[in-house]
């Protein structure tokens, strides 16, 4: 038998791998990799961050993740637990996680990390230190792609002694000329900042404190709403090939731009899509497109397990995998608990403004917020809107056209030039009520 | 469109074909519920607009009790609910896409998107809602109108059309088909695949393909084939249904007589059960009955009557409505 080869050339594999993620998401991925030492450090669950009874406050001691980006170098510097030696010798360098791996909770497919590093610049240098033990390696990658082995030297230091202390902290220098280049236009900061708030809702001050270039990262949760009585937030629930699935979709409180409108996805508790219009969560497909009108709409769907690689998350973590088969069924879901909402938004815009029309409106603006638990905790059901009870009505609208000859007609005879329309007709009607109707 | 549009044109309970239809399906869920399936407890929903004639049947053939009718033209709200023939009979003036998704997911359904229009998007998107959320074991059938689009139909495709000056054929009827079902029909169709004769192969295909699309989705769920009816009492109508089936009930469908049954579609690629009343006098029909069910090749010998036509009539005769006045 003969062979042809079929080898990995280092330079192309660096250079291919690197190709489809945005910088801004490099970072994130590092971000991730501190979240997760944390999420194994604590063995926090998960579900309990989301839908558990202390879901929204810290229940551990919260790690710091402290970011710099600069021209010169990006730093990711964390208290969140640090490395074990035996992870980083056999699984931490390697493309691809092994089967016997502890997994994480947020890296599912073992490249997050040295794709970022070989992203952003030609050096990096890692440093990290549980309680027990530490590591420190440092690489130059053009020197590495020229050799044939597929090893990264490691050197062994003291561990941090104190919990509290324990953390990793990485550094990429020497810039690759596109990403100083990036920096240099400015604003990259600014995306990673509110990158994070808009990715880490459920981590950020539960488990911890993040800052990019010293500024304090914010969570922005993805607010839904009900309002009790009137209105009532569509849910599901199921499980497949292990992933616990809950959706929620309803209507947001308070005053909603368009952005914000559109279903935000979940993989164990990270953003991975963020309000989405399209057709990848049903949109002008199932559903109508999105139009304005539709700005109060807000969608949520939380997959989650403790294997990561069945989650339906691509490598970015900004996307779906639109084959994932638990996917297509919540898709179904989606877009089943969707429409009624369009249906009700969309009854805010008839041609003729009535009573009910009002009473829409009033329900919409009055929603107020409700935790995505308070919601999932409920049994199945589709979304409601109960008209309050018809009170007695007293006035109505009266709204015509009426020539502006005539109405400067009754300008002039009244000696009022500035006399609005609307004042003209309500003149009009209570002299027509006082002349002609009588007690 | 609306599911009470015709409710005004054509009066339900004297549509022969359509009474023929309930009838078959009424039969089929008897013979679904000898084969294990509690048929009494399934929840009926469906359009009863004014008559409520498939609620009646229901509730009175089979016992059902837990009957929903939707109704989305809320300007009918009172006459719909004087005409509500039981108490047992709930009644929401709702579109279906709105109460699709608040149907209990414990308890099995017989759901009938009894529309009365030409396919349009939103009956794929009910169906899709439908498949989605109903249990194993649910019933679903879906009805509609398989003439070419009319003017008022069109109109959603291009707004500007004025029929005064032009004339809807082909074209328009696949542009129709393009806007409406487009990812449900397949790739390469010409104008000449939407002629009239065309139309009732293209929804069905868009039909079949709505169920199969949205139980993908469901993790070992199948939608097993049930019904495909055509008939014409003014309009040509198709009749889609089936059952969303786990394993279970699967087993129990094929053991049921359910397939026995002439009318009964097990695939959607065999040709619809056309339901074609002959036109009999009361005289005929009751001379015809006596030698029911018949053999192959009989024919009556008192009149003239073609073997053809009396095979299928020996498929009718069980389901046939019997109209007569009666003078209150």
């Amino acid at each position: 038998m003969k062979y042809a080869l079929a080898d990995v050339r280092k330079q192309f594999f660096i250079d291919m791998f690197t190709r489809d993620i945005s910088l801004e998401d490099c970072v994130l991925d590092l971000i991730d990799n501190s979240l997760d030492s944390y999420l194994i450090k604590h063995a926090v669950s998960i579900p309990n961050l989301i839908f558990g009874a202390d879901a929204g406050t810290a229940t551990h001691e919260t790690g710091k993740i402290d970011v710099t980006c600069t021209e010169r170098q990006i730093r990711v510097v964390d208290t969140c637990g640090g490395i074990p030696r035996q992870r980083a010798v056999e699984d931490v360098f390697c493309f691809g996680h092994d089967e016997d791996d502890p997994a994480g909770k947020l890296g599912a497919y073992g490249v997050g990390m040295k794709r970022a590093l070989f992203k952003i610049g030609n050096k990096f240098h890692i440093i990290s230190r549980t309680a027990k033990e530490g590591f420190e390696v440092t690489l130059r990658l053009d020197e590495w792609a020229r050799e044939k082995e597929w090893k990264i030297p490691i050197t062994f230091i003291d561990g941090a002694d104190r919990e509290e202390k324990a953390g990793t902290s990485i550094t990429v220098t020497e810039l690759h000329e596109e990403v100083s280049l990036r920096i240099g236009e400015g604003g990259v900061p600014g995306n990673i900042l509110g990158d994070a708030a808009t990715t880490y809702p459920y981590f950020l001050d539960q488990c911890v404190r993040l800052r990019i270039n010293e500024t304090e990262v914010h969570p922005e949760p993805i607010r839904l709403g009900e309002r009790d009585g009137v209105v009532r937030a569509a849910r599901e629930k199921f499980e497949q090939n292990g992933v616990r699935v809950a959706l929620a979709a309803t209507v947001a409180p308070g005053r909603r731009t368009a952005e914000q409108a559109g279903w935000y996805v979940l993989c164990n508790g990270r953003v991975v899509v963020r309000a989405d219009k399209t057709n990848l969560t049903g949109w002008a497909a199932d559903l109508p497109s999105f139009q304005p009108k539709y700005r109060s709409f807000v969608g949520l769907a939380s997959f989650e397990s403790d294997d990561p690689l069945s989650l339906p998350w691509t490598t970015t973590k900004r996307d779906v995998n639109r084959e994932s088969s638990v996917f297509i069924r919540a898709r179904g879901l989606m877009a089943a608990m969707s429409k009624p909402i369009l249906t009700f938004l969309n009854s805010q815009y008839p041609s003729d403004v009535t009573a009910e029309v009002a009473d829409i409106r009033d329900a919409v603006e009055g929603v107020q917020e409700v935790s995505f638990k308070d919601i999932a905790a409920k049994p199945a059901v589709g979304f409601s809107y109960t008209p309050p009870k018809k009170t007695e009505k007293t006035s109505e609208w009266i709204r015509f056209s009426a020539s502006i000859s005539s109405l400067n007609r009754v300008r002039r005879h009244l000696r009022r030039p500035n006399l609005s329309a609307s004042e003209i007709g309500q003149l009009a009607l209570s002299h027509y009520v006082k002349t002609e109707c009588g007690e | 469109m609306t599911a009470t549009s015709s409710s005004y044109r054509v009066p339900y309970d004297l549509r022969p074909c359509k009474q023929v239809e309930r009838r078959m399906i009424v039969d089929a869920l008897q013979r679904l519920a000898g084969g294990g399936f509690p048929i009494t407890d399934y929840q009926y929903t469906g359009f009863g607009s004014i008559y409520f004639v498939d609620f009646i049947l229901l509730h009175k053939l089979l016992g059902l009790d837990a009957l929903l009718s939707l109704e989305r033209d809320v300007s009918l709200a009172r006459r719909v609910t004087f005409n509500r023939p039981y108490s047992c009979v709930e009644i929401k003036m709702l579109p279906a896409s709105s109460e699709i998704p608040n149907l209990s997911r414990d308890v099995r359904h017989i759901l009938w998107l009894d529309y009365d229009g030409v396919l349009h998007r939103d009956f794929l998107s009910d169906i899709q809602s439908a498949v989605t959320v109903l249990p194993a074991g649910s019933i679903l059938l879906v009805t509609v109108d398989v003439e070419p689009p009319e003017a008022h139909d069109y109109r959603t495709v291009e707004p500007d059309f004025d029929d005064s000056k032009d004339v809807l054929g082909p074209r328009q009827w696949k542009r129709y088909f393009d806007h409406h079902a487009m990812g449900y029909l397949r790739l390469g169709l010409s104008e000449g695949d939407f002629g009239k004769s065309k139309l009732v192969v293209r929804s069905t295909d868009v039909l079949k393909a709505a169920f199969t699309k949205a139980i993908v989705a469901r993790h070992e769920l199948l939608f097993l084939p049930m019904f495909n009816f055509v008939y014409k009492d003014s309009h040509s109508m198709l009749t889609m249904g089936g059952m969303i089936a786990g394993r279970t009930e699967k087993r129990l469908l094929r053991a049921s007589t359910m397939d026995d049954a002439v009318y009964c579609r097990n695939d959607f690629d065999s040709p619809p059960f056309e339901i074609k009343v002959p036109r009999l006098t009361r005289k005929e029909r009751i001379y015809l009955d006596r030698e029911m069910p018949c053999a192959d090749d009989w024919v009556p010998k008192d009149f003239d009557l073609d073997a053809e036509e009396a095979r299928r009539y020996r498929e009718l005769y069980r389901f046939l409505p019997a109209f007569a006045e009666i003078l209150l």
